[in-house]
């Protein structure tokens, strides 16, 4: 949350100095809206010409005030949505569970793509490893926290040693080798029977519980996993606007000024990716806890390049983006699907349309119309300003 | 004994058609940088109009050249459409590629539904003969892959190495800015190159479809066969993907017949070791 706020403090920071030169702020937006700022015609009844009455006095206190509460306002809405969303036992609350715990997975592969670089196409096996993990775990009579820890620990470990090997590159490469990866894991639960059950699967029987703070009460998983996703958000969050954060995007722009200027670059990048595989693992654990059952297909081919497509969908580079990456194709995978027979091929050409079209994802249309909103609320000050 | 030359001439077959698949794969990267990960999806639709080819006319020579053109031409489209519009973006390229597996494997599956469909040979190639010296009897199928497979390593290895069109696009491989600098009609070696490579993945795909079968999943295994021997053998290199296929056919046969539980997973040991040692490859010269 203090990110968020310190980000708000800057804005209303600048958007005081941008009064002075308010001529070249608004000059600097309107280069800034580029090529799609069709806008521009609706906006020109408050553009020059016009003297500024008191419409356009009156539509910058609105716009201000936008500014000011959009953020915090839909952030508020989505959560008490999703409060009373997942209050039913029916069908909308399994589906909002699973969009959230994909939401967690996607926003741990958004800070390794988005903010390192890193696009893995092998998120789904991790994920897998951790459900297995706590399910084999209980097979072999574990106690439920005990089998969550083991998880944790089992995907921690291979993500520790695979990093050693998958951070030496980068770009398509990287691509490739976490696909290799995801694949051998599946290839493990897939083909060893012994210690996996093979296709079929194993299930969960018994979810961690202590005192009064019971899992296998299904409310009270609901409200644990939004908490978590809440949580792995916000930290996420902190981490992009830490020094972390913006010294790994320096090491995607350009590693080697970064190295020159004294930075470990393979170690920012092998930090992102533990982290990345250990919030997967989490989403993992979730998985299981909702699921109750772990099977190869959870962890298929599809299932690595989903993980890929909804970070995409939503916006590389934004980690709430690929919350409504998670929330519109777990959507389609399990609504749409009832309606529309050949929603795959649907999915597959909104991933093209989005590559080809708007690169910036579903997140980046939020910030084009945040940007938009800013560039008028610069022009109105300017013609405030203007005698 | 007998049991290991079966299956080291299994592993054999099952390199040639790896072959087929990932020298496509990897000219099409080293040439354009394309990292085409519907390659897959392409093998498979290869296999499926094969069989419905060698459905309706009774000849499987029919369905073989049926799957390596309809495949060579959507990859002409996609090249000369989808490729062309993202204009060189490596990562576009490839997210927009994954896209293309869904719709691809979702149009197999509207047409062909999701039971697994088995090609089979006509006449003499259909059964089996004993090898000479070993006693080991062994179906004439493979041993017709394996000969395709090799003849068509020859003809690609000739059309790179003695031909025009090879010197270029070798030298694309090497140095693509110099190849267009020096006025060489790149985008035509680009559509080239990537029909070539769509049509070898549609022809394994129906040749492949007699010993492996055509089914839903057989992309992304084919896929994943063809992206090991890339690392293997180094990004772009024909030689690569010779070497590499030699090695990861034997290594997943000798895998499937022998250690089952792991067999998928111990495929990707030299791969690791690879990326460990020598991470362009073997025979790389791309740098990644």
């Amino acid at each position: 949350m203090t990110a968020g706020a310190s980000r708000d403090a800057g804005r209303r920071a600048s958007g005081t100095t941008r009064q002075g030169a308010s001529q070249r702020a608004s000059g600097t937006a309107h280069r800034e809206g580029g090529q799609e700022f069709s806008g521009e015609v609706a906006v020109s009844p408050a553009g020059p010409g016009l003297p500024p009455g008191r419409g356009a006095r009156l539509a910058l206190t609105v716009l201000r005030g936008s500014r000011r509460f959009t953020a915090p306002v839909a952030g508020v809405a989505a959560a008490v949505l999703l409060v009373l969303l997942l209050q039913g036992n029916g069908f909308t609350s399994t589906l909002v569970l699973d969009m959230l715990v994909y939401a967690i997975a996607a926003m741990a592969l958004d800070f390794l793509g988005g903010y390192a670089g890193l696009i893995s196409l092998g998120q789904a096996g991790l994920l897998g490893v951790s459900a297995y993990g706590v399910a084999i775990a209980e097979v072999h009579f574990f106690s439920p926290w005990a089998a969550v820890g083991i998880g944790m620990s089992a995907v921690l470990a291979l993500g520790l040693v695979l990093g050693i090997v998958a951070v030496r590159t980068k770009g398509v490469s990287f691509v490739i080798i976490t696909l290799a990866m995801g694949q051998v894991l599946w290839g493990l639960a897939f083909q060893w029977v012994g210690l996996s059950e093979g296709d079929n699967g194993i299930p969960l029987a018994v979810l961690p519980a202590i005192g009064p703070f019971d899992l296998n009460d299904p409310l009270t998983l609901r409200m644990t996993v939004l908490a978590v996703f809440v949580a792995v958000a916000l930290l996420l969050v902190t981490f992009v606007h830490a020094p972390f954060g913006l010294s790994l995007r320096g090491v995607r722009s350009n590693e080697t000024r970064l190295a020159a200027l004294g930075y470990r670059t393979g170690l920012h990048r092998y930090l992102a990716w533990v982290i990345a595989v250990f919030f997967t693992g989490v989403a993992g654990v979730l998985y299981i806890f909702v699921n109750q059952l772990i099977s190869p297909a959870t962890m298929a081919f599809s299932e690595d390049g989903l993980l890929v497509i909804m970070v995409v969908l939503g916006g590389l580079g934004s980690i709430w983006g690929p919350v409504l990456g998670a929330a519109v194709i777990v959507g389609f995978q399990q609504e749409l699907s009832i309606y529309v027979t050949r929603w795959q091929t649907l999915m597959g050409l909104t991933l093209i349309a989005v590559v080809l079209f708007s690169p910036g994802g579903l997140w980046g249309v939020v910030r084009a119309a945040g940007r938009r909103r800013d560039a008028l609320i610069a022009r109105l000050e300017g013609k405030r300003g203007a005698p | 004994m007998q049991q290991f030359i079966a299956q080291t001439l299994n592993g054999l077959t099952l390199a040639g058609i790896i072959f087929l698949v990932s020298s496509g794969f990897t000219l099409v990267f080293g040439v354009m940088r394309v990292t085409n990960l519907s390659h897959g999806a392409v093998y498979l639709l290869g296999g499926y109009i094969g069989y419905s080819v060698i459905t309706a006319t009774h000849n499987f020579f029919y369905g073989l050249a049926a799957g390596a053109i309809a495949m060579g031409a959507l990859g002409l489209l996609l090249e000369r459409t989808l490729i062309t519009w993202l204009g060189g973006s490596e990562m576009s390229e490839l997210l927009a590629t994954l896209g293309l597996i869904y719709v691809l494997d979702d149009i197999s599956l509207a047409i062909w539904g999701g039971s697994p469909l088995t090609i089979n040979l006509p006449g003499i190639l259909g059964q089996s003969t004993t090898l000479p010296l070993s006693g080991v009897v062994y179906p004439n199928t493979r041993i017709f892959i394996l000969g395709v497979s090799i003849v068509v390593a020859a003809g690609l290895s000739y059309l790179l190495r003695r031909t025009r069109v090879g010197a270029i696009i070798r030298a694309g491989v090497d140095d693509r800015e110099m190849v267009s600098a020096l006025g060489i009609n790149v985008r035509l070696v680009f559509s080239l190159v990537f029909t070539l490579g769509a049509a070898l993945a549609g022809f394994a795909g129906v040749l492949g479809g007699t010993v492996l079968g055509v089914y839903t999943g057989g992309d992304s295994d084919i896929l994943l066969f063809a992206l090991a021997v890339v690392i293997i053998g180094g990004l772009g290199s024909f030689e690569g993907a010779i070497v590499g296929s030699l090695i990861i056919g034997l290594i997943e046969n000798y895998g499937t017949a022998y250690f089952q539980a792991v067999a998928y997973s111990i495929l990707f040991i030299p791969v690791i070791v690879i990326l460990l040692v020598k991470p362009e490859g073997l025979l790389g010269k791309v740098n990644r």
